[in-house]
Order: C-alpha cells, then structure tokens, then sequence
C-alpha cells in the first residue's frame, strides 16, 4: 500500500471514528420531525460517491457494525444494509452521476428510504408488525428528508477540508475503463 | 479500470456480505454470553459513558426545538385546556369531598395503606442516555447497569413528575431488558413487543396492555360484556411475574367494539410522555418477596403516589399525588 493509499484510508478511519462521536454523542438525542438522522448510513453515501463502492463497501460494512452496537441491535443487520447501500451508490455514481451537492442530497434522500425500507423487512420478519403505509409517513420519508438534508452540507464540508475528494473523480475514472 | 481491478471489488463486496451474514447468524445463534454478545456489550458499555455525556450536552438544543415545535399547536392547546381546567375544577371539587369521605371510612374500617410494592423495595432513579433510533422498537438506554444492582426483566416506572397533572409521569415506563456493568436497555410499554397483565379500575376489568409500532397503547383481551367507560385508570395487576400490581399504565381513553371480535378494543392514554423522558426509577424488587399487593406507595425523589380501592358502597378508587410543588390531585371513579 502506498503512502497516498495509506493516507486515504486514514481520513476514512478518521470519517468514521468522526461518526461515532457525532451519532452517539449528539445526532441520537435530537429528534427532528420525530426521527433521528442517521449519520452512519449519510458518510456510507458520501464516501461511495467520493471514493468508489469498493470503498463504500467497506466503510459501510464497519459503520453498520458500529451502529448495531450502539443501538443494541443484532449484530449485521445494519452492516449487511449499508455494505449493500454503499456497493450500490458508489456503482450507480460511476455508471451515471455527475455529482453536485444536491444530486448528492438526493441519492442520499433515496438511499436512506431504500434502507429504510429493507431494515424494515427485516424488523417484521422479526416481530413488530406495522402498517406499511404508516412507517413510510412517520419512518422512512421523515428520516429519508432528514438524511438528505444534511448530506448536501456535510459532502461539501468534507471535500472542501479535503477529508474526502470530489465525486466525480470516480466518473471519470470508471468512464475510462471497462466496467 | 483494469479487469482484476474489478473482480478484486466484486470479491470484496461479496466478502463483506458473507461477513455480515456470518455475524447477524452467530449474532441470532448464540447466547447471551458468547463471544459476539460479549464484544457488543463491551464496546457498548465503552460507549455509554460518552453518551451519557452526550445526553446533557444535547438537551438545550432537543429542548430549543421543541420549544419551536410546540409554538405551532400552543394557541389550541390553551383553548383546549381551558375548558379542561374549568371542566376539572368542577370534578375537583366532587372528588375533595369523596376524598374525604373515603378517608372517613378508612379510619372507620381501620384500614392500612399497603405498599403496592414488596417489602423491601427500593427506587434506583437512573438518567436516560439513549432512545430507540426507529420506530420500529421503542426502548431507552439508562445509565445504571449490574454494578448498581440492575438485572434482567425489573419494572421501570417514571421519575418526572409534572405539577397539575395527577399522575403525569410517573406511570409505567416498562423493563429491563438487557444490561451491561453501567447500562441497561429498557423496552418501553409502547413497543409493539411489550405487553403488561393489566386491570382497569373501577370495573375491575383485568386485560393486558400492549403496544404498538405507532407508538399507541392499547388493552385487549377484556371481554365485551364488561362495561368500561372511558376516563377510568389502568394500573398493572400484578400477573406475569414481572410487574409488581396497581402501577398506574394510562386512562382508557376511548373504547370501541367490533362485531368480528369477541374482546373490546380499548384505546390507552398513557399517563408519560414517551418521547421526554428524562429520568426514571427501576424497581429494585428483592428476589425473595412476591410483587403483588392491593395498595401503593411510591416514594422517590420526595414523590409520593397512594393509590387505594375501597369497596363498601360500590367500587371507587382514589389515587392522590403529592410532589415537591405541594400539587394535590384526585380522581374517583363510581361503577
């Protein structure tokens, strides 16, 4: 591994460490429209737009390891969504996106609803059997708008600290090559 | 980007799904005590103390938006509760005097107040420092753990009384569901996994309290011949081993039956605010005493709440509350 490789993964491992404080710190305590932002599954988007779904991947798959502890949930659930999420989002950049802030917001919006909407398959497989209708007004679209709101923010704020690069380096990259 | 570029990526994302698959199986298969289990509680009771922190540290701003929040439906609220409190007023003063004739014939029948909770009892009053991310569960994170005596399957009950408000905060809050050495999950009554043995006062209607994804409280299983009129208290009755008896759940709120269904479908009004709690106080039941009992008395953080049921001229219960700010409230129900 090369030094800028090392250094790159060093501002992910730092991304992440950023996440935990931040989610279980602050962001778990304050409601907004009834739900919590989730920043764990918000940096698996923003690292899979910047860096690429291999990287997006991986990042997911330890946020989603650190979101299970933390709220006490089986562990892998969370890991198995965002490992899914960031590989998808990170595809879905490289075969189509020009990457603004907003189309940013946007995948994140839709991101965060599709997670949403597959960990709440897994909650009724589990248990709780709730109205489909009634989690998507009160669940899913809330946190989806929350969670899209603040990714367009913090994606700009982590490229212009250089924590993360532009978006679309990686169109460029993937366009040139053979996937 | 070069072909092995790709199947390296492929390989990867592959691998971490058969990872995360391997860990959510063990994860289900294992015990309480394996090993996954047992990195998940260390790592979470390394996280509790910062969230603990957290907690304080949000609070202003929880607090700053819920006062934006609240602006909007404030004018409505006041209207409503205007003719709420002219309403109460009246019934005030009717309970006064039952208040008093109860405690006339209480001395006349030379009756005791029990504590509703076994002797010995004590309240451990614990800070939340955590709540459910989805709706999907309803639990809270507290900052107690083993090491203050905490353990698996203890009733929480709240700790966040409200002056004017007869038992406002301080009904059943739910159980210890899990626990670390400085934390402890709490299921909440209102998850759709939660279900407390529960009798409605004044009718003597026994049922059992569930919640729901929604984050309502409803009462099943009470049969459709009973009368139940809304207004009238539920408390829990002491079945299941879990809950000791007579802790105030909610109301009934609106009753409703269907043709189809042989129960009633009763709607509960919980006497807490789910999404502001703060603190609350766990049940430290000792192991050797059964949790049954016929009367209440709850003492912590200088709160006391008697809740007594006579029955020599029909049925009708008294529940008064005394909190710091001297606020005295009654309520009677005559079935």
């Amino acid at each position: 591994m090369g030094r800028k490789q090392l250094i790159a993964a060093g501002k992910v491992v730092l991304l992440l460490v950023f996440a935990v404080i931040l989610q279980t710190v602050l962001l778990s305590h304050v409601r907004v429209l009834g739900v919590t932002a989730d920043l764990f599954l918000i940096l698996t988007v923003v690292v899979a737009v910047s860096r690429g779904s291999l990287e997006g991947a991986v990042f997911g798959f330890f946020a989603g390891l650190v979101a299970d502890i933390a709220y006490y949930q089986p562990l892998g659930v969370r890991a198995l969504i965002y490992v899914l999420a960031g590989y998808f989002v990170g595809m879905f950049v490289a075969r189509f996106g020009t990457v603004s802030p907003w189309s940013v917001a946007l995948l994140a919006g839709v991101t965060s609803f599709l997670a949403q909407f597959v960990f709440g398959v897994f909650q009724f497989m589990m248990g709780p059997r709730a109205a489909l209708l009634t989690m998507i007004g009160t669940q899913m679209l809330p946190e989806a708008v929350i969670d899209g709101l603040i990714t367009a923010p913090l994606y700009v704020f982590l490229v212009r600290v250089r924590l993360l690069p532009a978006g679309h380096l990686e169109t460029a990259r993937s366009r040139g090559g053979d996937e | 980007m070069p072909r092995n570029k790709v199947a390296w990526r492929r390989f990867v994302f592959v691998a971490l799904i058969i990872a995360a698959l391997a860990v959510l199986t063990v994860s289900f298969r294992e015990t309480e005590s394996g090993p996954v289990h047992a990195v998940q509680q260390g790592t979470a009771g390394l996280l509790a103390p910062l969230q603990s922190w957290g907690a304080r540290v949000a609070k202003p701003f929880q607090d700053g938006y819920d006062w934006v929040a609240t602006l909007w439906s404030a004018h409505k609220d006041a209207e409503r509760l205007a003719t709420q409190v002219q309403v109460l007023q009246g019934e005030l003063v009717k309970l006064q005097e039952q208040g008093q004739e109860n405690q006339r014939l209480k001395s006349l029948l030379g009756f005791q107040d029990k504590g509703t909770f076994p002797a010995g009892t004590d309240f451990l009053v614990a800070r939340v420092t955590g709540k459910s991310p989805t709706r999907w569960q309803a639990w809270i994170q507290i900052d107690k753990g083993t090491d203050d005596g905490l353990r698996v399957d203890q009733a929480v009950v709240g700790a966040t009384p409200l002056a004017g408000e007869s038992l406002a905060g301080k009904g059943l809050v739910g159980k210890v569901i899990e626990v670390t050495a400085h934390a402890a999950k709490v299921l909440l009554i209102t998850d759709s996994e939660s279900s407390v043995a529960a009798k409605i006062q004044g009718s003597r209607a026994e049922g059992i309290v569930e919640g729901s994804v929604s984050g309502r409280l409803s009462m099943d299983y009470v049969d459709r011949d009973i009368s139940v009129d809304p207004k009238l208290v539920i408390v829990t009755s002491g079945f299941g081993g879990v809950y000791p008896a007579d802790i105030p759940i909610g109301i009934v709120a609106n009753v409703g039956e269907e043709d189809v269904n042989i129960y009633k479908e009763i709607e509960v009004q919980p006497f807490l605010d789910f999404r502001v709690l703060e603190e609350v106080m766990v049940l430290l039941v000792p192991e050797s005493s059964g949790i049954t009992g016929p009367a209440a008395t709850i003492r912590a953080t200088g709160t006391t709440s008697t809740t007594s049921t006579t029955g020599t001229t029909g049925t009708s219960t008294t529940t008064s509350t005394t909190g710091t700010t001297g606020t005295s409230t009654t309520t009677s129900t005559t079935g």
